[in-house]
């Protein structure tokens, strides 16, 4: 029976992130959250997995309170259980806190044989909490996975990684942590009915009592300003003098010939 | 100050580290220590400006790359440098990320650019967040100081006359629990999606698979490759994962994007932001890419590139 962890993180909507030309901050107001799009490939792949070979599947995620609802969201997605490890503190953290918050968890807490991560998040997409976390738990990881195999009678997994310019099939004993890549599934969308279900299903709460000491920052913030491009923005007709403008510029501006 | 250390797993890689590593450690007044798999590469990284080149030694054949992380962390530790930068390659990232937790030491990814803070000590690095939206500036609180830095971050350093360094044998790597059973190459074309000068794009607007013949007919006549948006490659699986553009995809840096039909969602302008020109058609004059366009056109792409064809083949006499 495996015991599966999905780690997953409850991040802004990125298209409700508007931006002040004139100061350049970016504006949050009224800004939506939902579940990391990565973070769906590695829930759905723990689910896939457990329907393939038996097993449970708990997802896990490091959030301020705020996040709560999260829960439901993820347990409607598949999910037996969920640990939603809260507190005030823990938003905007960066990468090797949330790896050692997650370490700390599942030490403790929590049994598990495979865990396995998205690409990186939805919103700083630093790509490190996976393989931090494996190396925090002393356990081998491989990333980029774009298909997941489970060997039971070795207790081992065969990945096949998706690397520039070759496909590295691996073979990891268990326990272990794999990335997964976006393609090595489709995320189903929930039925109306696991929606209402996934109220039934139970979830923990980890609160940072439970862990003891918060880990500091090593990566400090100074600033996020909004992404500029200075572009011209000339716009041409659809029709042949406009398309024959636009041609025009090109050769002029040496850009073709 | 115990120096700037560059890893890469490519050669090409590791002379774009080099280079700014270079200007960073002359800064610094201290050394740069490069990484090399063989004894000619060793050499030619100092020329290229390393003052001391650790030789990794050969891999039995069913261990990945990545197994070189224990040597690295003890290696850190023994020499404590001030920074250490890695290729962004996929097994840089991951070898990155896991040399910082060995270390317990602050990692940027994706560095874009950095600058050193007034403490004269310090690195201000910039990456991008929210999918290429903002900008973020950090510093690293712990020492060493990490950041990867995708591939072409930086030009190439070049050989310089009468450099001299020094030549180290690293430990052998512990054998690793991951153990690679099979190896094949990429499916992949000939698309050299990153080398390109021009690139036309397709997103979305395009109907049906078969329509990606008009992009490669406008790719031929402006002697360019045909690129796609994350979906194209991902979803509907038109075009390989490898000429997607975008944050998680291929970062280029073409003379001329031509979109066709594409949105312009930030995770996709990310992988664009440094074409010299860009140029866009979409049907929606509301599309995000007019934004950052320096030539747009309204249109309906299945109109308006015929034409666009017909002209340019006039013009340049293709």
């Amino acid at each position: 029976m495996l015991r599966i962890i999905a780690c997953f993180k409850w991040v802004v909507d990125d298209a409700d992130i508007k931006m002040d030309a004139a100061s350049r901050k970016l504006i949050f107001d009224r800004v939506g959250f939902k579940i990391s799009e990565y973070d769906r490939n590695a829930i759905e792949e723990a689910t896939r997995v457990r329907e393939q070979y038996g097993g449970t599947v708990a997802a896990v995620t490091v959030a301020p309170p705020s996040a709560k609802q999260c829960l439901k969201d993820v347990l409607s997605r598949g999910p037996d259980t969920a640990w939603f490890i809260n507190d005030s503190s823990f938003s905007d953290l960066e990468p090797s806190q949330t790896a050692s918050i997650l370490a700390e968890t599942l030490k403790s807490k929590i049994e598990y044989d495979l865990i396995i991560c998205g690409e990186g998040s939805g919103d700083i997409y630093a790509q490190q909490v996976g393989p931090a976390l494996a190396e925090n738990l002393g356990i081998p990881c491989a990333t980029c996975v774009n298909k997941l195999t489970y060997v039971e009678s070795e207790n081992r997994l065969i990945a096949e990684r998706r690397l520039e310019e070759t496909i590295e099939t691996v073979s990891i004993p268990l326990p272990a942590l794999v990335a997964v890549l976006p393609d090595i599934n489709l995320p189903r969308i929930p039925t109306l009915k696991q929606v209402l279900g996934a109220a039934k299903k139970p979830f923990q709460n980890v609160s940072l009592e439970d862990l003891g000491k918060a880990p500091g920052a090593h990566l400090e913030t100074k600033d996020i300003l909004a992404a500029t491009m200075d572009r011209r923005r000339l716009m041409f007709p659809a029709d042949s003098d406009g398309i024959r403008s636009v041609v025009d510029a090109l050769i002029r501006e040496g850009i073709i010939s | 100050m115990a120096g700037i250390w560059v890893f890469a797993e490519s050669r090409d890689q590791t002379l774009e580290l080099l280079n700014a590593g270079r200007e960073l450690a002359d800064k610094l007044s201290s050394k740069l220590t490069a990484f090399a798999a063989d004894d000619k590469l060793a050499r030619e990284f100092i020329d290229c400006g390393a003052d001391k080149v650790f030789l990794l030694p050969p891999l039995p054949d069913d261990q990945p790359f990545e197994s070189h992380v224990p040597v690295l962390a003890d290696t850190a530790r023994d020499e404590d440098p001030d920074a250490i930068f890695i290729g962004a390659s996929s097994r840089g990232k991951e070898m990155a990320a896991r040399l910082a937790a060995r270390l317990n030491t602050a990692l940027c990814s994706g560095c874009v650019s950095f600058e050193l803070d007034k403490d004269g000590k310090s690195l201000k690095m910039g990456r991008m967040v929210f999918g290429g939206a903002g900008i973020q500036t950090v510093v690293c609180a712990t020492r060493p100081q990490m950041a990867t830095f995708a591939p072409r971050t930086f030009e190439p350093a070049q050989p310089q006359q009468g450099r001299d360094g020094e030549i180290k044998q690293l430990s052998s790597a512990p054998a690793s629990a991951v153990r690679v059973v099979g190896r094949a190459p990429k499916q992949c074309g000939s698309v050299d999606i990153i080398g390109a000068k021009i690139i036309v794009c397709v997103g979305r607007g395009l109907e049906k698979k078969e329509d990606i013949s008009i992009a490669q007919e406008l790719a031929r006549v402006l002697g360019g490759e045909v690129g796609c948006s994350r979906p194209v490659a991902e979803v509907l699986h038109w075009l390989p994962e490898e000429v997607y553009l975008g944050i998680s995809g291929q970062t280029v840096k073409p003379l001329l994007y031509v979109g066709l039909g594409v949105s312009g969602q930030v995770q996709h302008i990310t992988g664009i932001r440094d074409s010299k020109v860009i140029f866009a058609i979409n049907r929606d004059e509301n599309a995000p890419i007019f934004d950052v366009a320096d030539f747009g056109i309204v249109g309906d792409l299945y109109q308006v590139v015929p034409k666009l064809i017909e002209e340019l083949k006039t013009a340049l006499k293709v």
